[in-house]
């Protein structure tokens, strides 16, 4: 697993490389029950639009699927799947039902061109426990713009009927011991058999498809007696409503119905078509210096009430952006003003608003404006522009690229002397009761109720807390302590649920500083999540404008009592944990990051992640940590390895707010590879007001 | 399905009911336009209007009585008819408003910029008036929009001017001698036709492109 990440960054050279090849009429690339792109049951050559996040879910009689995928690359998507099958117990005594995660890849080699079929070789079940593992090669062409035709050849699961040879030996059985880890051995060994399909659009929201499955089900109907496959083929009609959803319903191999209904995402545009929100006043153009000289005077400086007056009038204008003023400082020709962005979801945006309000507030005298946005009480930029380049170009064409010309940002710099500060901004204490969604697994959740509160004690120090009861919810809620050979440091989460309900989430004084050029520090002391508490501290090395990060983290944590209460006597535990990391933003939003450390059971590794970050806040990536611990130590999943989201509630609402909606999940979870989870990490708050986060939306300094 | 769903819910839950210590800031809805303006403009219908009875016809008198220029714009793809007011003037650039902070910028009647309306038109190089009344002229245009992922999307377009004739129009009970031009902008992938009613050197009705999302809006120079 540790390769795969190579492999995705090979990917994406290749991507960029061949990208942009004609379009031809198209109809949907469709999804199959899977959740990935295909026919029935059965994948196609095809890929969905670049960044497309689809969620399915899939009644197949006695089995039940829900995939999210997501169009990582123009060329490359990943799956995650959770299944389910029921009546497992019909033939063998047992659970009557199991259930099982599986991650899909799946890579686009060849685009569908004139004469030329799209190719798509892919990865089914890579690292599970093989249930449904199988790998094919797809190609789908189609002709004019109502029909397709899909054919492939597919292993594993997908070479089961119909099996033309072994082309590449012998399939190997997946011992016990590689439950979780890449099959590399199988891929594409043993029996090999051709499957084929065909797709035609009836009208704008009909489409019939058809297939031969080369999926004999042998786990299904041989050995557990769950359903009869009586026949190869399948059938169904789909109904498209709308561009974000689709429906299904088929005959499967004889005997069973399926259905299946399909969400889907696109990450790149909002559900509104566009950011919504109040147009910005427009910039103050102050009067031609030639005609009025003495506007231009700079004596106002020396008022003693001009300060205050100042940054009243600010704060009013500002106030309706929700952005919030820290610090202002001026002399006679340069406002400083630093801003904390409470509610718009670009920096950039937040910047250019600053900049019209300050040409509204500051005497003429004022030729720079210094924007410094401040993230946890410490500058995270200084972005620089000059108030006669904002008067010159409010009107002008593609003033957005003319504007970032000549605008600098740079380090924010040391506060300067004269600043005048927060206006009850400090101490504040603010406290809020919110419904909050806790997902697990695709199908597992908490519903329940969040109290938190903060206290800004001065900037850079707060004091902050939450409590967390739940409604309702399906997550494991046993009490059934963990047989983890490893410290249960996350797999006595059942227990945690059922004891810890209410629990204190976490109470903690954290203090963020910037004691350098560059540099950025967090120290967070107290109850610093669910099951550990102790004391965490980081460093982070990240110059505005690199595309580099360097951090360091040391923590010393020791694990809480399940009762969610302040405790530290249940499991008298307690480790040093740290990690040296690198963070590396690799452009068009593709941001990476290794981590090389000690974990928190104790063991020793490195973890590998990649995200795809969109201007709008929408957020999807995948995880793998590899450690010394043994994969069967490590319990189910061999290592831990997951996907995470975040979709910002802007994006469907089209208002401008900060909230999101997100998750991690994971195949299995283990006690390897753990981390503390401690709020408030660096990179990721400061990211956001450098220039690789900046400039990607900085079309949006006039909106 | 049903709990993503469950999720959706809840966050929209998390967004609307929550309670806490901060304040609900003050919208910015009019802070922009004058009361003035407030009492008569709010004709935004947009898609919520047909719940509501027609409000009585606004007359030519009733906007009289402000003492202020009004422009009219009609956006068909939002079904959004709206009277708006000068918010800002710098030279012959002026920005027109609604009352709920919508904003168009024309350059002497040429529409350069809109803010709030979601797929925005961000800046553009157009043409100037007395270009758009010249028989026969050619120019390039260039447009900006607010695009996929907050990108900036360049459409560059090279046009030329037709005279079309002289039509009588009515505005809110006026009439209006003008002299009709379209103004028919070509690129690669498609042409797109802007149509301006000149009054003399003034427009006083077009109908604009004002980006991929949006379509054309209808301007009508009501109250000079």
């Amino acid at each position: 697993m540790l390769h795969m990440p190579r492999r995705l960054l090979a990917a994406l050279a290749v991507t960029t490389a061949v990208g942009g090849a004609p379009a031809l009429a198209e109809m949907t690339r469709s999804l199959n029950v899977n959740g990935t792109t295909g026919l029935i049951d059965l994948p196609s050559g095809e890929a969905q639009d670049d960044a497309a996040f689809t969620f399915t879910t899939a009644l197949l009689g006695p089995t039940t699927r829900a995939t999210i995928s997501f169009q990582f690359s123009e060329r490359l998507s990943g799956s995650f799947r959770f299944q389910t099958w029921r009546d497992w117990d019909n033939v063998i005594p047992g659970d009557a039902k199991l259930t099982d995660r599986s991650f899909d890849l799946r890579y686009q080699i060849l685009k569908e061109s004139r004469y030329l079929p799209s190719l798509t070789i892919g990865l089914i079940d890579f690292t599970g426990e093989g249930l449904f593992s199988s790998e094919y090669i797809a190609a789908t062409k189609g002709f004019g713009d109502r029909v397709k035709v899909t054919a492939g050849l597919g292993w594993g699961r997908l070479g089961t009927d119909g099996s033309i040879g072994q082309p590449f030996g012998d399939r190997p059985a997946l011992a016990e011991s590689d439950f979780g880890k890449p099959n590399v051995d199988q891929w594409f060994r043993g029996d090999a058999a051709p499957f084929a399909g065909v797709e035609v659009k009836l009208t704008d929201t009909w489409t019939f498809k058809g297939e031969y499955s080369s999926d004999a089900y042998l786990v299904e109907d041989g050995e557990r007696g769950q359903i009869e496959r009586n026949s190869p083929f399948n059938f169904g009609f789909e109904y498209q409503k709308g561009p974000n959803t689709r429906y299904g319903v088929y005959s499967l191999y004889g005997t069973e119905v399926g259905l299946v209904f399909h969400l889907i995402l696109d990450p790149k545009n909002r559900a509104t078509g566009g950011v919504m929100g109040a147009a910005p006043v427009a910039v103050k153009a102050r009067p031609a210096r030639a005609s009025d000289p003495d506007a231009y005077d700079g004596g106002w400086v020396t008022q003693p009430d001009a300060g205050p007056l100042l940054r009243k009038n600010l704060a009013k204008r500002l106030a309706v952006d929700g952005i919030v003023i820290e610090d202002l400082a001026y002399t006679a020709t340069t406002a400083q003003i630093r801003i904390r962005n409470n509610r718009i979801d670009a920096g950039a945006q937040a910047i250019g608003r600053t900049a019209r309000a300050l040409s509204h507030v500051m005497p003429a005298s004022v030729e720079t404006f210094e924007i410094v946005p401040v993230v946890n009480g410490i500058g995270a930029s200084k972005v620089t522009i000059r108030r006669s380049d904002l008067e010159e170009l409010e009107f002008a064409a593609d003033n957005a690229t003319l504007l970032r010309q000549r605008t600098t940002i740079s380090d924010a710099g040391p506060l300067p002397a004269n600043a005048i500060g927060g206006d009850g901004l400090y101490p504040r204490f603010q406290w809020s009761l919110k419904p909050a969604f806790r997902m697990t697994e695709p199908l597992k959740g908490d519903l329940g109720l969040r109290l938190s509160a903060s206290y800004d004690i001065q900037p850079g120090l707060v004091l902050a807390g939450s409590i967390y009861g739940r409604v309702i919810g399906n997550v494991d809620r046993t009490g059934e302590p963990s047989d983890s050979v490893l410290q249960p440091v996350r797999t006595d989460s059942g227990r945690y649920a059922k004891y810890g309900d209410p629990a204190l989430e976490s109470l903690t004084l954290a203090w963020y500083a910037r004691p350098a050029a560059d540099i950025y520090s967090r120290v967070t002391v107290g109850y610093l999540e669910r099951m550990h508490g102790g004391i965490s501290g980081e460093v982070l090395w990240k110059p505005v404008d690199s595309q580099l990060a360097l951090g360091l983290e040391l923590n010393y944590t020791k694990q809480r009592d399940t009762d969610g209460g302040l405790g530290f006597d249940e499991y008298d535990y307690d480790v040093v944990t740290g990690y040296v990391s690198a963070y590396y933003d690799f452009g068009n939003g593709y941001v990476g990051q290794l981590d090389v450390g000690k974990y928190l059971a104790g063991d020793t590794g490195a973890t590998v992640s990649i995200d795809r970050v969109f201007v709008n806040g929408w957020r999807v990536g995948a995880f793998a940590t590899v450690t010394d611990v043994s994969a069967e130590d490590f319990g189910s999943g061999g290592f831990d390895k997951g996907i995470r989201f975040s979709v910002p509630l802007n994006w469907a609402l089209g208002n401008q707010s900060k909230n999101s909606f997100g998750a991690t999940l994971r195949p299995g979870t283990g006690d390897g590879g753990a981390r503390v989870d401690v709020d408030g990490r660096l990179y990721d708050s400061i990211r956001d007001y450098h220039t690789d986060a900046l400039d990607p939306e900085w079309g949006r300094v006039w909106r | 399905m049903r709990v993503l769903r469950a999720a959706l819910a809840a966050s929209l839950v998390a967004a609307l009911a929550a309670c806490g210590s901060s304040k609900p800031e003050a919208s910015p809805l009019g802070m922009a336009v004058g009361s003035v303006a407030k009492a008569t403009i709010g004709r935004v219908t947009a898609r919520r209007a047909p719940a509501q009875a027609a409000p009585a016809p606004v007359t030519r008198a009733d906007l009289e009585k402000f003492g202020v220029p009004i422009l009219r714009a009609v956006i068909p793809v939002r079904s959004a008819d709206a009277l708006l007011t000068i918010t800002d003037a710098k030279g012959g650039t002026l920005t027109w408003s609604t009352t709920d902070g919508t904003t168009f910028t024309q350059r002497d009647g040429v529409l350069i910029q809109t803010r709030g309306l979601g797929p925005d038109l961000m800046s553009a190089q157009a043409p100037s008036a007395a270009a758009l009344r010249t028989d026969g002229g050619t120019h390039q245009r260039v447009y900006y929009f607010l695009g996929e992922n907050d990108g900036t999307t360049r459409r560059s377009y090279d046009c030329t001017v037709t005279a079309a004739g002289t039509e009588e129009i009515e505005i809110f009970a006026r009439a209006h001698k003008v002299e009709k031009f379209t103004e028919t902008c070509a690129r690669p992938q498609g042409s797109i036709t802007n149509t301006f009613w000149f009054e003399g050197p003034v427009i006083r009705k077009s109908k604009q492109l004002a980006s991929g999302g949006l379509g054309f809006i209808d301007f009508e120079r009501v109250i000079d």
